[in-house]
Protein backbone atom coordinates (compact mmCIF):
# COMPACT_ATOMS: atom_id res chain seq x y z
CA UNK A 1 0.00 0.00 0.00
CA UNK A 2 2.80 3.08 0.75
CA UNK A 3 5.98 2.32 -0.60
CA UNK A 4 9.03 4.16 0.39
CA UNK A 5 12.46 3.48 -1.48
CA UNK A 6 15.82 5.66 -0.52
CA UNK A 7 13.37 8.36 1.03
CA UNK A 8 15.28 11.36 2.10
CA UNK A 9 13.45 14.60 3.33
CA UNK A 10 14.39 16.87 6.59
CA UNK A 11 15.18 14.25 9.06
CA UNK A 12 13.97 11.56 7.33
CA UNK A 13 16.19 8.93 6.04
CA UNK A 14 14.66 5.78 4.88
CA UNK A 15 16.22 3.07 2.82
CA UNK A 16 13.11 0.78 1.89
CA UNK A 17 9.70 1.05 3.62
CA UNK A 18 6.93 -1.08 3.24
CA UNK A 19 3.34 -0.78 5.14
CA UNK A 20 0.15 -2.73 3.99
CA UNK A 21 -3.40 -1.50 4.31
CA UNK A 22 -5.44 -1.62 7.38
CA UNK A 23 -4.37 0.56 10.46
CA UNK A 24 -1.04 1.72 11.32
CA UNK A 25 0.06 3.26 14.45
CA UNK A 26 3.09 5.29 14.16
CA UNK A 27 5.05 5.77 17.43
CA UNK A 28 8.13 7.29 18.55
CA UNK A 29 10.02 9.70 20.02
CA UNK A 30 9.10 13.89 19.75
CA UNK A 31 11.09 15.16 16.63
CA UNK A 32 11.96 11.63 15.23
CA UNK A 33 10.21 12.21 12.36
CA UNK A 34 6.81 11.00 12.42
CA UNK A 35 4.86 13.97 11.08
CA UNK A 36 7.14 14.25 8.54
CA UNK A 37 6.07 11.12 7.14
CA UNK A 38 2.72 11.86 7.62
CA UNK A 39 2.99 14.65 5.94
CA UNK A 40 5.24 13.21 2.94
CA UNK A 41 2.01 10.43 2.88
CA UNK A 42 -0.46 13.23 2.71
CA UNK A 43 0.97 14.71 -0.27
CA UNK A 44 1.42 18.10 1.81
CA UNK A 45 5.52 17.82 1.12
CA UNK A 46 6.97 16.52 -1.25
CA UNK A 47 10.21 14.38 -0.72
CA UNK A 48 13.43 16.40 -1.32
CA UNK A 49 15.42 12.78 -2.93
CA UNK A 50 13.79 9.56 -3.24
CA UNK A 51 10.18 7.85 -3.58
CA UNK A 52 6.85 7.94 -1.83
CA UNK A 53 3.83 5.86 -3.38
CA UNK A 54 0.47 5.02 -1.69
CA UNK A 55 -0.99 1.66 -4.18
CA UNK A 56 1.17 2.77 -6.38
CA UNK A 57 0.90 6.27 -7.43
CA UNK A 58 2.23 9.60 -6.03
CA UNK A 59 0.72 10.58 -2.89
CA UNK A 60 -1.28 14.26 -4.54
CA UNK A 61 -3.36 11.17 -6.57
CA UNK A 62 -4.69 9.64 -3.69
CA UNK A 63 -7.76 10.66 -2.18
CA UNK A 64 -6.37 11.31 1.45
CA UNK A 65 -8.16 12.25 4.46
CA UNK A 66 -5.75 14.51 6.75
CA UNK A 67 -6.86 15.31 10.72
CA UNK A 68 -3.62 17.58 11.91
CA UNK A 69 -3.55 17.62 15.70
CA UNK A 70 -4.33 21.46 15.32
CA UNK A 71 -7.50 21.36 13.37
CA UNK A 72 -7.28 25.21 13.29
CA UNK A 73 -4.55 25.49 10.65
CA UNK A 74 -6.51 23.73 8.22
CA UNK A 75 -10.25 25.13 9.11
CA UNK A 76 -11.81 27.66 6.04
CA UNK A 77 -15.28 28.12 6.84
CA UNK A 78 -17.32 29.75 9.33
CA UNK A 79 -19.94 26.94 10.65
CA UNK A 80 -18.71 23.35 11.04
CA UNK A 81 -21.37 21.95 8.38
CA UNK A 82 -19.90 24.34 5.64
CA UNK A 83 -16.75 22.81 6.88
CA UNK A 84 -17.25 18.99 6.83
CA UNK A 85 -18.91 19.60 3.04
CA UNK A 86 -16.08 21.66 2.12
CA UNK A 87 -13.70 18.79 0.93
CA UNK A 88 -17.33 17.35 -0.84
CA UNK A 89 -18.08 21.20 -2.69
CA UNK A 90 -14.76 21.19 -3.96
CA UNK A 91 -15.06 17.75 -5.72
CA UNK A 92 -18.37 19.14 -6.99
CA UNK A 93 -20.19 16.57 -5.57
CA UNK A 94 -23.98 16.89 -6.23
CA UNK A 95 -25.93 18.92 -2.83
CA UNK A 96 -28.15 16.03 -2.25
CA UNK A 97 -25.39 14.06 -1.97
CA UNK A 98 -23.02 16.24 0.14
CA UNK A 99 -25.92 17.17 2.32
CA UNK A 100 -26.47 13.11 3.34
CA UNK A 101 -22.77 12.42 3.35
CA UNK A 102 -22.37 15.53 5.84
CA UNK A 103 -24.70 14.01 8.50
CA UNK A 104 -23.56 10.94 8.34
CA UNK A 105 -20.17 12.41 8.66
CA UNK A 106 -21.51 14.29 11.79
CA UNK A 107 -23.21 11.68 12.96
CA UNK A 108 -20.45 9.17 13.12
CA UNK A 109 -18.18 11.64 14.74
CA UNK A 110 -20.34 12.06 17.53
CA UNK A 111 -20.46 16.15 16.44
CA UNK A 112 -24.69 16.73 15.29
CA UNK A 113 -25.19 18.44 17.99
CA UNK A 114 -22.49 20.92 16.94
CA UNK A 115 -23.78 21.62 12.99
CA UNK A 116 -24.24 25.35 13.26
CA UNK A 117 -21.49 26.14 15.74
CA UNK A 118 -18.76 28.75 14.34
CA UNK A 119 -15.35 26.52 14.04
CA UNK A 120 -13.74 29.38 16.36
CA UNK A 121 -15.81 28.69 19.31
CA UNK A 122 -15.22 25.10 19.16
CA UNK A 123 -12.77 23.54 22.51
CA UNK A 124 -9.40 21.61 20.80
CA UNK A 125 -11.11 18.21 21.61
CA UNK A 126 -14.23 19.42 19.01
CA UNK A 127 -12.05 20.75 16.43
CA UNK A 128 -10.52 17.81 16.16
CA UNK A 129 -13.84 15.57 15.95
CA UNK A 130 -14.84 18.20 13.74
CA UNK A 131 -11.92 17.69 11.18
CA UNK A 132 -12.40 13.90 11.30
CA UNK A 133 -15.84 14.05 10.55
CA UNK A 134 -14.44 16.36 7.19
CA UNK A 135 -11.37 13.85 6.93
CA UNK A 136 -13.94 10.59 6.90
CA UNK A 137 -16.88 12.53 4.65
CA UNK A 138 -14.18 12.31 1.45
CA UNK A 139 -14.29 8.58 1.91
CA UNK A 140 -10.29 8.85 1.60
CA UNK A 141 -8.41 5.69 0.20
CA UNK A 142 -5.60 6.83 3.29
CA UNK A 143 -7.18 8.12 6.41
CA UNK A 144 -3.82 9.73 7.78
CA UNK A 145 -4.44 11.27 11.66
CA UNK A 146 -1.13 13.27 13.39
CA UNK A 147 -1.43 12.99 17.34
CA UNK A 148 -5.61 14.09 16.69
CA UNK A 149 -6.26 12.11 20.49
CA UNK A 150 -3.68 14.36 22.17
CA UNK A 151 -6.63 16.62 23.28
CA UNK A 152 -9.56 14.36 23.70
CA UNK A 153 -11.09 12.94 26.69
CA UNK A 154 -11.22 8.95 27.44
CA UNK A 155 -14.95 9.32 26.14
CA UNK A 156 -13.90 11.24 22.42
CA UNK A 157 -10.78 9.38 22.20
CA UNK A 158 -13.39 6.13 22.12
CA UNK A 159 -15.60 7.81 19.63
CA UNK A 160 -12.73 8.62 17.31
CA UNK A 161 -11.14 4.77 17.95
CA UNK A 162 -14.67 3.43 16.68
CA UNK A 163 -14.66 5.86 14.06
CA UNK A 164 -11.40 4.64 12.45
CA UNK A 165 -12.10 0.78 13.37
CA UNK A 166 -15.54 1.10 11.59
CA UNK A 167 -14.08 3.06 8.20
CA UNK A 168 -13.88 1.21 5.02
CA UNK A 169 -10.66 3.46 4.45
CA UNK A 170 -8.20 0.78 2.94
CA UNK A 171 -5.51 1.78 5.12
CA UNK A 172 -5.44 4.53 7.87
CA UNK A 173 -2.10 5.64 9.53
CA UNK A 174 -2.17 6.95 13.06
CA UNK A 175 0.27 9.02 15.08
CA UNK A 176 -0.20 9.06 18.14
CA UNK A 177 1.84 9.33 22.00
CA UNK A 178 -1.37 6.79 23.53
CA UNK A 179 0.42 3.73 23.57
CA UNK A 180 -3.12 1.51 24.74
CA UNK A 181 -4.17 3.09 21.29
CA UNK A 182 -1.60 1.93 19.55
CA UNK A 183 -1.54 -1.76 20.91
CA UNK A 184 -4.76 -2.07 19.39
CA UNK A 185 -3.86 -1.29 15.55
CA UNK A 186 -3.10 -3.68 12.99
CA UNK A 187 0.91 -2.99 12.93
CA UNK A 188 2.67 -0.48 14.77
CA UNK A 189 5.76 1.75 13.17
CA UNK A 190 8.59 2.70 15.52
CA UNK A 191 10.25 5.64 14.28
CA UNK A 192 13.60 6.82 15.85
CA UNK A 193 16.38 9.65 14.71
CA UNK A 194 14.12 9.70 11.43
CA UNK A 195 14.38 6.33 10.68
CA UNK A 196 11.31 3.14 11.09
CA UNK A 197 13.21 1.36 13.45
CA UNK A 198 10.42 -1.18 14.11
CA UNK A 199 7.64 -2.94 12.31
CA UNK A 200 5.56 -5.34 12.94
CA UNK A 201 2.34 -6.61 15.04
CA UNK A 202 1.82 -4.66 18.39
CA UNK A 203 3.17 -7.61 20.39
CA UNK A 204 6.57 -7.71 18.01
CA UNK A 205 7.21 -3.88 18.14
CA UNK A 206 6.06 -3.77 21.89
CA UNK A 207 8.34 -6.75 23.00
CA UNK A 208 11.18 -4.63 22.10
CA UNK A 209 9.87 -1.72 24.04
CA UNK A 210 8.97 -3.40 27.35
CA UNK A 211 11.56 -1.91 29.62
CA UNK A 212 10.95 1.78 28.50
CA UNK A 213 8.25 4.13 29.05
CA UNK A 214 6.53 3.64 25.54
CA UNK A 215 5.16 -0.03 26.76
CA UNK A 216 1.28 0.14 26.99
CA UNK A 217 -0.18 0.97 30.39
CA UNK A 218 -3.02 -1.67 29.83
CA UNK A 219 -0.72 -4.18 29.06
CA UNK A 220 1.25 -3.42 32.34
CA UNK A 221 -2.17 -3.65 33.97
CA UNK A 222 -3.03 -6.85 33.04
CA UNK A 223 -0.04 -8.50 33.50
CA UNK A 224 -0.44 -7.51 37.08
CA UNK A 225 -4.19 -9.08 37.74
CA UNK B 1 -11.45 21.14 51.51
CA UNK B 2 -8.78 21.57 54.39
CA UNK B 3 -7.42 25.24 55.49
CA UNK B 4 -4.27 26.54 53.99
CA UNK B 5 -2.66 29.54 54.08
CA UNK B 6 -1.37 30.03 50.06
CA UNK B 7 -4.46 29.57 47.66
CA UNK B 8 -6.27 30.54 44.90
CA UNK B 9 -10.00 30.56 45.23
CA UNK B 10 -13.05 30.26 42.57
CA UNK B 11 -15.30 32.28 44.87
CA UNK B 12 -19.08 31.47 43.33
CA UNK B 13 -17.54 32.01 39.58
CA UNK B 14 -19.88 31.92 37.02
CA UNK B 15 -18.13 31.99 33.10
CA UNK B 16 -20.33 32.86 30.09
CA UNK B 17 -19.03 32.29 26.36
CA UNK B 18 -21.40 32.06 23.44
CA UNK B 19 -24.96 30.72 25.03
CA UNK B 20 -22.43 28.18 27.19
CA UNK B 21 -21.92 28.61 30.84
CA UNK B 22 -19.61 27.05 33.88
CA UNK B 23 -20.30 27.59 37.55
CA UNK B 24 -16.96 27.31 39.75
CA UNK B 25 -16.66 27.56 43.62
CA UNK B 26 -13.60 26.28 45.09
CA UNK B 27 -10.37 26.62 46.62
CA UNK B 28 -7.23 25.44 45.23
CA UNK B 29 -4.52 25.04 48.09
CA UNK B 30 -1.34 23.98 47.90
CA UNK B 31 -0.50 20.55 46.48
CA UNK B 32 -1.28 19.52 43.23
CA UNK B 33 -4.50 19.74 41.61
CA UNK B 34 -5.13 17.57 38.70
CA UNK B 35 -8.84 18.73 36.89
CA UNK B 36 -10.60 16.78 34.22
CA UNK B 37 -13.84 17.25 32.42
CA UNK B 38 -15.34 16.25 28.78
CA UNK B 39 -14.26 17.41 25.25
CA UNK B 40 -15.97 21.24 25.62
CA UNK B 41 -16.41 21.68 29.48
CA UNK B 42 -14.67 24.71 29.81
CA UNK B 43 -11.22 23.54 31.09
CA UNK B 44 -9.57 25.79 29.06
CA UNK B 45 -11.70 29.00 30.08
CA UNK B 46 -11.76 28.04 33.69
CA UNK B 47 -7.81 27.61 33.57
CA UNK B 48 -8.03 31.24 31.47
CA UNK B 49 -9.99 32.31 34.45
CA UNK B 50 -7.99 30.82 36.75
CA UNK B 51 -5.02 33.03 35.67
CA UNK B 52 -7.11 36.33 35.24
CA UNK B 53 -6.94 36.22 31.43
CA UNK B 54 -10.62 35.66 31.01
CA UNK B 55 -13.12 37.99 33.12
CA UNK B 56 -15.99 36.16 34.86
CA UNK B 57 -19.35 37.06 34.28
CA UNK B 58 -19.93 37.13 38.44
CA UNK B 59 -18.63 35.71 40.71
CA UNK B 60 -14.23 36.40 41.46
CA UNK B 61 -10.89 34.77 41.49
CA UNK B 62 -9.14 35.26 44.81
CA UNK B 63 -5.38 35.05 45.88
CA UNK B 64 -4.38 34.17 49.25
CA UNK B 65 -0.73 34.60 49.38
CA UNK B 66 0.01 34.12 45.50
CA UNK B 67 1.46 37.04 43.87
CA UNK B 68 3.83 35.03 41.41
CA UNK B 69 1.49 33.13 39.23
CA UNK B 70 1.64 31.53 35.23
CA UNK B 71 -0.43 29.62 32.99
CA UNK B 72 0.96 27.42 30.80
CA UNK B 73 -1.11 27.33 27.58
CA UNK B 74 -2.59 23.96 25.24
CA UNK B 75 -0.45 25.60 22.15
CA UNK B 76 3.03 25.95 23.00
CA UNK B 77 3.17 28.49 19.70
CA UNK B 78 0.96 30.86 21.70
CA UNK B 79 3.85 31.50 24.00
CA UNK B 80 6.42 32.46 21.54
CA UNK B 81 8.43 35.20 21.01
CA UNK B 82 11.75 34.50 19.97
CA UNK B 83 12.67 34.34 16.51
CA UNK B 84 15.38 31.89 17.71
CA UNK B 85 15.53 28.92 19.97
CA UNK B 86 18.13 31.10 21.99
CA UNK B 87 16.18 34.42 21.84
CA UNK B 88 13.51 32.33 23.20
CA UNK B 89 15.54 31.04 26.07
CA UNK B 90 16.80 34.42 26.81
CA UNK B 91 13.19 35.69 27.02
CA UNK B 92 12.35 33.49 30.40
CA UNK B 93 15.93 35.15 31.56
CA UNK B 94 17.44 31.93 31.49
CA UNK B 95 20.95 30.19 30.79
CA UNK B 96 20.65 28.86 27.07
CA UNK B 97 22.93 26.02 27.09
CA UNK B 98 21.86 25.14 30.32
CA UNK B 99 18.46 25.25 29.40
CA UNK B 100 18.78 23.44 25.92
CA UNK B 101 20.19 20.72 27.57
CA UNK B 102 17.98 20.17 30.66
CA UNK B 103 14.98 20.33 27.55
CA UNK B 104 16.63 17.67 25.75
CA UNK B 105 17.54 20.30 22.69
CA UNK B 106 21.55 20.80 23.54
CA UNK B 107 23.11 22.19 20.26
CA UNK B 108 19.67 23.88 18.72
CA UNK B 109 20.17 27.43 19.83
CA UNK B 110 20.56 28.63 16.55
CA UNK B 111 17.65 26.49 15.05
CA UNK B 112 14.12 28.81 14.08
CA UNK B 113 11.67 28.21 17.27
CA UNK B 114 8.91 27.82 15.28
CA UNK B 115 10.76 24.87 13.00
CA UNK B 116 10.91 22.56 16.47
CA UNK B 117 8.10 19.85 16.27
CA UNK B 118 5.42 20.53 18.85
CA UNK B 119 6.89 18.13 20.78
CA UNK B 120 10.21 20.27 21.44
CA UNK B 121 8.55 23.34 21.71
CA UNK B 122 6.91 22.17 24.38
CA UNK B 123 9.50 20.38 26.06
CA UNK B 124 11.08 23.89 25.76
CA UNK B 125 8.27 26.09 26.68
CA UNK B 126 8.04 23.85 29.90
CA UNK B 127 11.18 23.31 31.05
CA UNK B 128 11.74 27.13 30.63
CA UNK B 129 8.09 27.38 33.10
CA UNK B 130 9.12 25.19 35.44
CA UNK B 131 12.69 27.18 36.20
CA UNK B 132 10.46 30.18 37.34
CA UNK B 133 9.94 31.11 41.09
CA UNK B 134 5.98 31.03 40.92
CA UNK B 135 3.55 30.86 43.73
CA UNK B 136 1.00 29.00 41.87
CA UNK B 137 1.51 27.15 37.95
CA UNK B 138 -1.77 26.03 36.17
CA UNK B 139 -0.99 23.93 32.95
CA UNK B 140 -3.28 23.79 31.00
CA UNK B 141 -2.81 20.10 29.07
CA UNK B 142 0.87 19.84 29.84
CA UNK B 143 1.84 16.75 28.37
CA UNK B 144 -0.09 17.02 24.71
CA UNK B 145 2.03 16.16 22.35
CA UNK B 146 4.74 15.12 24.29
CA UNK B 147 6.00 11.60 24.30
CA UNK B 148 6.05 9.14 26.96
CA UNK B 149 9.85 9.92 28.26
CA UNK B 150 8.87 13.32 28.40
CA UNK B 151 5.43 13.16 29.69
CA UNK B 152 8.06 11.44 32.63
CA UNK B 153 10.08 13.87 33.10
CA UNK B 154 7.37 16.92 33.18
CA UNK B 155 5.71 14.39 36.08
CA UNK B 156 9.29 14.40 37.44
CA UNK B 157 9.18 18.17 37.77
CA UNK B 158 5.63 18.69 38.86
CA UNK B 159 6.39 16.29 42.10
CA UNK B 160 9.36 18.16 42.94
CA UNK B 161 6.73 20.22 44.00
CA UNK B 162 8.97 23.65 43.56
CA UNK B 163 5.67 25.76 42.72
CA UNK B 164 3.43 25.85 46.43
CA UNK B 165 -0.05 25.58 43.74
CA UNK B 166 0.06 23.55 40.60
CA UNK B 167 -3.06 23.18 38.96
CA UNK B 168 -3.25 20.75 36.15
CA UNK B 169 -6.29 20.27 33.49
CA UNK B 170 -5.70 17.31 31.56
CA UNK B 171 -6.75 14.40 29.74
CA UNK B 172 -3.71 12.53 29.41
CA UNK B 173 -4.76 8.50 29.81
CA UNK B 174 -1.26 7.27 30.62
CA UNK B 175 1.54 9.33 32.31
CA UNK B 176 0.33 11.45 35.66
CA UNK B 177 2.04 12.83 38.64
CA UNK B 178 1.54 11.99 42.04
CA UNK B 179 -1.93 14.32 43.08
CA UNK B 180 -2.87 15.89 46.18
CA UNK B 181 -6.73 16.55 44.78
CA UNK B 182 -8.70 15.67 42.32
CA UNK B 183 -11.56 18.05 40.23
CA UNK B 184 -14.29 17.35 37.75
CA UNK B 185 -16.07 19.50 35.43
CA UNK B 186 -19.62 17.67 35.35
CA UNK B 187 -22.97 19.07 34.38
CA UNK B 188 -21.21 22.92 33.39
CA UNK B 189 -20.39 22.84 37.33
CA UNK B 190 -16.82 22.03 38.79
CA UNK B 191 -16.75 19.24 41.45
CA UNK B 192 -14.03 18.90 43.87
CA UNK B 193 -13.84 15.43 44.11
CA UNK B 194 -11.87 15.24 46.97
CA UNK B 195 -7.87 14.47 48.70
CA UNK B 196 -5.80 11.64 46.91
CA UNK B 197 -6.40 8.46 47.50
CA UNK B 198 -9.91 8.89 48.76
CA UNK B 199 -10.95 10.78 45.62
CA UNK B 200 -10.18 8.02 43.24
CA UNK B 201 -12.70 5.77 43.61
CA UNK B 202 -15.37 9.21 42.80
CA UNK B 203 -13.18 9.90 39.72
CA UNK B 204 -15.19 9.57 36.86
CA UNK B 205 -12.53 10.88 34.40
CA UNK B 206 -9.99 8.93 35.92
CA UNK B 207 -7.66 6.88 33.56
CA UNK B 208 -8.21 3.54 31.87
CA UNK B 209 -5.36 1.69 33.92
CA UNK B 210 -6.68 3.31 37.09
CA UNK B 211 -10.11 2.44 36.44
CA UNK B 212 -9.45 -1.07 35.55
CA UNK B 213 -6.79 -1.44 38.66
CA UNK B 214 -9.90 -0.67 40.83
CA UNK B 215 -12.20 -3.05 38.86
CA UNK B 216 -10.34 -5.89 40.12
CA UNK B 217 -9.99 -4.92 43.68
CA UNK B 218 -7.02 -2.63 44.24
CA UNK B 219 -6.95 0.14 46.04
CA UNK B 220 -4.23 2.46 44.67
CA UNK B 221 -2.33 4.90 46.65
CA UNK B 222 -2.25 7.15 44.10
CA UNK B 223 -3.06 8.16 40.56
CA UNK B 224 -0.53 6.69 38.85
CA UNK B 225 0.45 3.79 36.98
CA UNK B 226 2.96 2.64 39.45
CA UNK B 227 0.65 3.18 41.87
CA UNK B 228 -2.08 1.01 40.34
CA UNK B 229 0.53 -1.64 39.39
CA UNK B 230 2.17 -1.71 43.29
CA UNK B 231 -1.91 -1.96 44.44
CA UNK B 232 -2.69 -4.39 42.33
CA UNK B 233 1.05 -6.77 43.47
CA UNK B 234 -0.26 -5.82 47.19
CA UNK B 235 -3.34 -7.74 46.33
CA UNK B 236 -1.49 -11.00 45.50
CA UNK B 237 1.36 -10.47 48.34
Amino acid sequence: MIRAHLLQHRLLDIESLRIGGGHTAIIGPNGSGKTTFLKLCAGIERPAQGDLTLSGRAPRDVTVGWVGEVPDNNFVFRTVADEVASGLWFQRRPAETIESTVERALSETGTTHLRARSTHTLSGGEKVLVACAAAIALSPEVLILDETDTHLDRKAADTLETVIQGRPAPAILQCTQDMDTASRADRVVYFEDGRPRYIGTPEEVFCYLQETEMYPPLWRIAACI
Amino acid sequence: MEDCSMHLTAQDLTLVRDGWSLAADGIFCEGVHIVTGPVGSGKTTLASALAGIFAPASGQIVRNGITRLTLSMQFPEYHVTGFLVRDEVRSWDLPVEETLNTAGLGGRGDAKTLTLSRGELKRLHLTCLFRGAWDAVILDEPFAGLDCREKHRVCAAIEEKNHPVTIIFTHEQAVLPAADFIWEIVDHALVCRGSVPDAIPAWTGAPRYLTHALAAGACPENIRLRDAEEALCRMHA
